[in-house]
């Protein structure tokens, strides 16, 4: 009964971790961005929702729709400010490492001036609440964050595959000169997918604003995990980063409650290693040699 | 002739800073304003500000104005050593005010050690700082992590009825330098230092076998990184534990353990923990703070009597000043690091001077009839850095306030919630 209450508590957390890391490989895949200010985005999206939440008393799901506009909004600013002029260049997607990793730091900063670094929590009803079903229980939190970040990947992996502009992007994603060549507007497909990874940040952000304590330099401690994430399913693969963040988060649980919390987060690291050893492309990549 | 022009701005900008600088005092404080300690850190460095601010509006020290460098170490252990370097070497500080946490403090105590200046410590309370053989530490709250066992039992033991004594502890902890040091004692091992491997102390049996109580849960979570609060609260709940010890340096550790606790519904007759008397703990956790005990250096209400600039500032009129410029309650860890600077701004008034040696050697003629006053209440050290004779309080969470419970002979302790409302 144990390992069944450890797997259900992993899934949902892992729900949450696959909705973080959904923008980063989306980013990857299309622009071949390694967007190092991700986790900072979604801190500025859980600082959206957790307003909304103490000015106005509303529930950080409902806010998700604005945590994602503020966020893909800002997403819009920092791709043509940064991005879209260093993209002919040779060396573009290692720039990117830099250029993210500097916006990162900004944006820390900049949060950190206005909101202090002062964790920061959002508390609804449900935050600290479970359904209990005999011994096991689910908690409302990550059972709600959960479905919606399975709500919004669903949404997006239909809007990839079916609609015309996802199809555009997939484009992009697999050959940019032939999506080029067939008429697709590359720029604009870049612009509009770095604009809906960042949205996916802000969304990922206000689920996480109730899950999690945040605070602006907290984005340090995700990089990495998130990393591990992406590169376990393969850059720029959302099936792969959707398992990956399930897979890595219900071993991390069971490690944790069989072996030791302390060796739990040695989880993450750990895949990312063994994965870059054996099969550098991660589970669902696309050989590139 | 422009040339000419360009030297004389030159150098009477240099001149109008050289003249700047030796009308200056300079006090270098390496603080974690991002990482893992931004919070306590941030709040540390609020306390340092405060207090040198009103030492300006007082005229500053022996006729200068006094300038805090406080600069962000990212909560990183070598930026701190380097930050304290440059301080020294580059900045040519006068004094130095310490860091947060043992984690910090360790390292660049060794660094301020082998440069002779005086390191007054804000946070870092791990016995291992102290037992090598440094004589420029001074420790600014009370007894080393070590021994903080006693009193997170003894509040329990001494305060809680018959019924509501806890037979069994469940002891979790982050894998940190200050929070592992409070296990030692707990559990009764050797503390040794790092490196070298040399005994410290052995605290055999350790507080809580002294106590009669059977640990039936023990688990360490990484410093860094850490989420899976659930699974581990529901490893405690699954123990049966009737009492909860948890120990952390960084108070949003708390608010996740705390709220982990309450989904899973764990309701042990005693919720001890290290941090979360700040206002975010209140804030992450509302009604569920309730009952719950917190190991703190501070309190509102406590009656010590200070000075700073030559006035009085009590406890009391720090409270009333910080609520008067911030509209709200200060934190412990704000009041912290402005007792330090009260201590040190006692001792470069009774000196006339910010020579490290002479600051030194008055810090450590303090005694029990002349001690440094702070809001912290007096303090004196022993050869060490320890303070002699300052016992830390026990707080609790009460209708969402901090009421001082124990020790009851340091002054009036408020009647204990016991046990912990259920959630």
């Amino acid at each position: 009964m144990e390992i069944l209450q450890v797997i259900i508590l992993g899934l949902c957390l892992g729900f949450v971790y696959a909705l973080m890391v959904s923008g980063l490989t989306l980013i990857f895949g299309v622009m071949r961005i390694v967007n190092l200010a991700h986790p900072i985005l979604i801190i500025s999206g859980a600082f959206v929702s957790y307003w909304l939440f103490i000015l106005f008393g509303l529930d950080p799901i409902l806010s998700v729709p604005a945590a994602a506009l503020t966020v893909a909004l800002l997403g819009v600013l920092l791709y043509k400010l940064i991005f879209e002029k260093n993209a002919a260049q040779q060396t573009y997607s290692e720039m990117t490492v830099l250029l993210t990793f500097g916006t990162a730091m900004v944006i820390d900063g900049l949060l950190a001036f206005l909101f202090h670094n002062t964790q920061r929590t959002a508390s609804p009803a449900y935050a600290t609440d479970a359904i209990f079903i005999g011994d096991i229980f689910i908690p409302l939190a990550q059972l709600y964050s959960g479905m919606v970040s399975l709500g919004i990947i669903v949404v997006l992996a239909l809007f990839l595959k079916y609609s015309e502009f996802g199809i555009a992007i997939r484009a992009t994603s697999q050959n940019r000169t032939s999506a080029e060549l067939v008429g697709v507007n590359v720029k604009f497909v870049c612009l509009i997918s770095f604009a809906i990874g960042c949205a996916l940040a802000g969304s990922a952000g206000s689920l996480v604003s109730f899950v999690f304590s945040f605070f602006p330099s907290r984005h340090w401690e995700w990089i990495a995990i998130l990393m591990s994430l992406v590169v376990l399913g393969g850059m720029g693969s959302l099936t792969g980063a959707v398992i990956g963040a399930l897979v890595l988060s219900v071993v991390s649980s069971l490690v944790g409650a069989f072996y030791s919390p302390a060796w739990s987060t040695m989880v993450f690291f750990l895949a990312l290693f063994l994965i870059l050893i054996i099969r550098p492309r991660g589970l669902f990549g696309i050989r590139t040699d | 002739m422009k040339i000419k022009k360009l030297l004389l701005t030159a150098f009477t900008l240099f001149f109008s800073f050289s003249l700047y600088a030796a009308n200056t005092i300079k006090i270098g404080a390496s603080m974690p304003l991002t990482g893992m300690f931004a919070v306590p850190g941030s709040k540390h460095l609020e306390g340092y500000k405060m207090c040198v601010d009103m030492i300006n509006q007082n005229g500053g020290w022996l006729g200068k104005k006094v300038v805090l460098l406080g600069i962000d170490n990212r909560s990183d252990t070598e930026t701190a050593i380097s930050q304290y370097e440059r301080f020294i070497n580059v900045d040519k500080v006068d004094l130095v005010f310490g860091t947060f946490s043992s984690k910090l403090t360790f390292p660049t105590s060794t660094i301020l050690a082998k440069y002779n200046y005086t390191l007054p410590i804000p946070s870092g309370g791990a016995l291992r700082i102290y037992r090598r053989g440094f004589k420029n530490l001074f420790y600014f709250q009370s007894n080393p992590a070590e021994y903080y066992g006693k009193q997170l039992l003894g509040v329990v033991q001494d305060r809680a009825s018959a019924e509501d004594q806890p037979k069994t502890v469940a002891l979790v902890h982050a894998d940190d330098f200050f929070a592992n040091s409070i296990a030692n004692g707990l559990l009764g091992n050797k503390v040794k230092l790092p490196g070298s491997g040399k005994l410290v102390e052995d605290m055999a049996p350790g507080y809580i076998a002294q106590a009669g109580m059977k640990l039936v849960y023990h688990e360490q979570w990484p410093e860094e990184g850490f989420s899976d609060w659930l699974t581990l609260a529901n490893s405690i709940k699954n123990s049966g534990a009737e009492m909860v010890i948890g120990m952390m340096a960084s108070p949003e550790e708390a608010v996740q353990l705390t709220r982990a606790l309450k989904t899973v519904r764990h309701n042990p007759k005693h919720l001890m923990l290290t941090q979360g008397t700040q206002s975010e703990f209140l804030e992450g956790l509302g009604d569920a703070t309730e009952g719950i005990m917190i190991y703190s250096a501070w309190h509102e209400k406590a009656p010590f009597n200070g000075t700073l600039a030559g006035k009085r500032m009590n406890n009391s009129d720090f409270v009333a000043k910080y609520k008067a410029m911030n509209g709200k309650l200060p934190d412990e860890d704000v009041a912290i690091t402005f007792a330090l600077c009260q201590g040190i701004d006692q001792a470069v008034n009774a000196t006339r001077s910010v020579d490290n040696d002479r600051i030194m050697a008055w810090l450590h003629t303090r005694s029990s009839r002349n001690p440094v006053k702070t809001i912290l209440g007096d303090y004196y050290w022993d050869a060490t850095g320890l303070p002699i004779n300052k016992q830390a309080l026990i707080v609790q969470w009460q209708g969402r306030e901090l009421k001082f419970i124990y020790p009851t002979n340091e002054f009036q302790a408020s009647p204990i919630v016991s046990p912990k409302p259920a959630w």
